[in-house]
């Protein structure tokens, strides 16, 4: 019974074509003021990625997209980082973040309640998603490995309709 | 009453959902699959282990509904108890317009920074302190544009299973509400109230049962500025334990915590600084035991005001904070001096609040301070302390390294015998060498020195050294290969072991979709999150992931 049940349960979401699911939230960013993911899109697609300040290939994907963000902001294109920092080390991101001068919004998420409505509970540090204008999920990322940028950059084109 | 609640919750979702007929459903998945075959070491002795653990977490959203299912084959699971079936389950119903938001079922809390309320699960350590209940939060906005005034308001109540990892058999129950308010009067200042009022059953080693109730009211605040946060947030807990075998006419203890942090950033440069006063369970040396009835409570979880290291040998010998009575703090500073160099620098230090003296057998009395709101360095109040310094230095388009210096100090008092206080001191130097190949391929590699002097060993043995190396090839967006090395010279080694030797292999079927598995021998240590720590015994053997999300 058990092995029928973990079969469907399986199943099911692939006979579901829109797999992975939108879901709209409102955080406050790290000045304090609220942020809508709906909004943000009304302007373009939404690259999606959570992180924290102790997770070294975070820092190293924020640091890569710091420069596609400017390339592509005045086509409507976000890079949003969601902070996934807990109790312990929250009170160092306004800091590092502000230090770093990072050019896009940055969203605190400490309960990881947006992270647990993209389904990210278990999977580790970093965590992307690249939602379309339409409210699609375009692509998914876990992990981050020197070079993953230029297959995000590719996505974020394609999402923004420029031909390579 | 839970299976009501539940049953209340559905029915006010299926007359959301009826009367709109356009349902717009959607599913995802993400499936973790890990396998475990080899040897575990406990101290000397060599023992077979498995695991095998699958956990499937699905998703399905109806338009402003969702229902959560984490389906768990954990036969044999790698750390706590075995299970099959749903662990987790909930529906959740979010209306964005109003503001309500109404989950039924399995969820994890945390107010604020955590004193009275922080559940969470980390499958690592075998925690999960996850809540079985209902939760209904409320956000409501006052006004609109600068004048506007933000308040939030939560009540939850359910049940808690804790588990100890030191023994997972020995099972705590907690009967947990509560209340929760925030309001934000001005954009800059946010005040905060919670109160959590619990039942409980403590079983001690001998499952001798301490039935506790206690009350848990907070009040914090955070105030931001273009450059200054400031957060401070105080906790009392009350607790009454019933009269038992143990307490024979029962017993009532008060305690409190308190958490401040301060961070300033302008140009370049972050500066942040932490200050603990923890006093949940003050109590003498000889009640100090982790199934002691008065403790903190395992769903507080308040911040550890230490570093989080990422390097391995550094992670081996972390600070085991005592919530229970501990104060200190942590300043740590960031300075970005260009884009290609950039420095951390982190000192933290804590102690216990005061010293005992023994005044007859299994008799201590506690020795007053004049001012007990700072740490002592006084090898009677257990005192620990480090100092960290890291450059990040990207030397050309082709290298990036990364050096850093650790130097950390512990006491453990003993108390009956003075002259064997055990006194740590581990000083480490970790490095970390990347070239970028070419766009797709990097090559990093980890090279660790670290020194430990132990006083109370024998002279000869006293001074030990471990080193790690660590090789890693990877080839963007699929394949990692690395490859793993570690030596000591520490005639102390539990296993009888002096070096350790481990690959692993990881690809990405795509972006969503990974393998890893690794073979070899794991030296294994102390692993802390959340201030949770436990010891990972040393493993030898494969280990196979794999992920996989819909």
């Amino acid at each position: 019974m058990k092995k029928i049940y973990l079969i469907l349960l399986i199943l099911i979401p692939l006979l579901i074509t829109n797999a992975q699911t939108y879901s709209d939230f409102t955080l406050l960013d790290i000045n304090g003021d609220d942020v809508t993911l709906s909004k943000l899109l009304e302007r373009g697609p939404v690259l999606i990625s959570f992180w924290a300040s102790w997770c070294n290939p975070c820092k190293d994907e924020m640091r890569k997209m710091k420069s596609i963000y400017e390339k592509y902001k005045s086509n409507g294109f976000t890079y949003l980082a969601i902070n996934q920092d807990n109790q312990k080390s929250i009170a160092k991101v306004k800091a590092f973040v502000e230090a770093e001068d990072f050019p896009f919004p940055v969203l605190l998420d400490t309960d990881q309640k947006v992270n647990e409505a993209y389904n990210g509970a278990n999977l580790g540090l970093p965590y992307a998603i690249l939602v379309g204008k339409n409210k699609d999920i375009l692509a998914i990322h876990t992990g981050y490995l020197p070079g993953d940028e230029l297959t995000m950059e590719k996505e974020i084109k394609s999402a923004l309709g420029i031909k390579e | 009453m839970r299976k009501y609640l539940l049953i209340a919750v559905l029915f006010l979702i299926t007359d959301v959902i009826y009367p709109q007929l356009n349902l717009n459903v959607k599913a995802s998945v993400n499936n973790i699959f890990r396998y475990g075959n080899g040897y575990e070491y406990f101290g000397g002795n060599k023992n077979s282990k498995e695991y095998f653990e699958n956990l499937s977490d699905v998703k399905l959203t109806f338009n402003d509904v969702v229902v959560g299912i984490r389906y768990e084959i954990s036969d044999p699971i790698e750390y706590g108890l075995d299970f099959k079936g749903i662990k987790k389950r909930y529906v959740e119903y979010k209306n964005k317009d109003v503001g309500l938001t109404v989950r039924g079922g399995d969820f994890f809390e945390i107010i604020s920074r955590g004193l009275t309320l922080n559940t969470f699960e980390n499958r690592a350590q075998g925690f999960d302190t996850g809540i079985d209940g209902l939760r209904v939060s409320y956000k409501y906005n006052f006004g609109e544009g600068k004048n506007q005034i933000k308040t939030k308001a939560e009540i939850l109540g359910g049940d808690l299973t804790f588990s100890d990892f030191l023994n997972p058999k020995r099972i705590e129950n907690y009967k947990v509400r509560d209340a929760n308010f925030e309001i934000s009067p001005l954009k800059f200042l946010t005040l905060g109230t919670n109160y959590v009022y619990t039942k409980g059953t403590i079983p001690n080693e001998t499952n001798i049962i301490t039935n506790i109730t206690a009350d848990l009211p907070e009040g914090y605040l955070t105030i931001t500025s273009g450059t200054f946060e400031l957060y401070a947030s105080y906790a009392h807990k009350s607790l009454r334990a019933d009269k038992n075998s143990l307490y024979p006419v029962g017993m009532s203890t008060r305690g409190d915590g308190f958490y401040s942090s301060l961070s300033y950033s302008t140009g370049g440069l972050g500066m942040t600084i932490d200050y603990k006063n923890y006093r949940f369970d003050l109590t003498a040396p000889n009640y100090r035991n982790t199934d002691r009835a008065t403790k903190m409570l395992p769903f507080q979880n308040p911040p550890t005001a230490v570093k989080e290291h990422y390097f391995v040998l550094i992670t081996r010998n972390p600070h085991i904070v005592n919530f229970n009575d501990e104060v200190g703090g942590q300043i740590d500073l960031f300075w970005v001096a260009n884009d290609k160099l950039r420095f951390n620098l982190n000192s933290s230090v804590s102690s216990n609040h005061y010293e005992y003296t023994k005044t007859g057998p299994d008799v201590y009395q506690r020795v007053e301070r004049n001012f007990s709101l700072i740490p002592s360095l006084d090898e009677s109040f257990n005192p620990w302390w480090e100092v960290y310094l890291e450059t990040e230095w990207n030397i050309s388009e082709k290298f990036f390294t990364k050096i850093a210096v650790s130097r950390q100090n512990s006491v453990i008092y003993n108390i009956d015998i003075p002259s064997s206080t055990e006194k740590l001191i581990v000083t480490t130097v970790p490095v970390e060498f990347r070239y970028y190949i070419s766009k797709e391929y990097t090559l990093k590699i980890d090279a660790e020195q670290q020194w430990q002097k132990n006083n109370i060993r024998p002279l000869d043995q006293q001074t030990f050294m471990n080193q790690l190396f660590s090789f890693n090839l990877t080839k963007s967006p699929h394949i990692g290969l690395t490859f793993n090395m570690e030596f000591t010279n520490d005639n102390e080694e539990p296993t009888g072991k002096k070096s350790w030797f481990s690959g692993e292999i990881s690809y990405k079927l795509n972006p969503s979709n990974s393998v890893a598995v690794s073979y070899g021998s794991e030296r294994g240590g102390l692993r802390c999150t959340n201030g949770v720590c436990r010891f990972v015994n040393p493993f030898e053997g494969l280990r196979l992931t794999v992920m996989t999300l819909f």
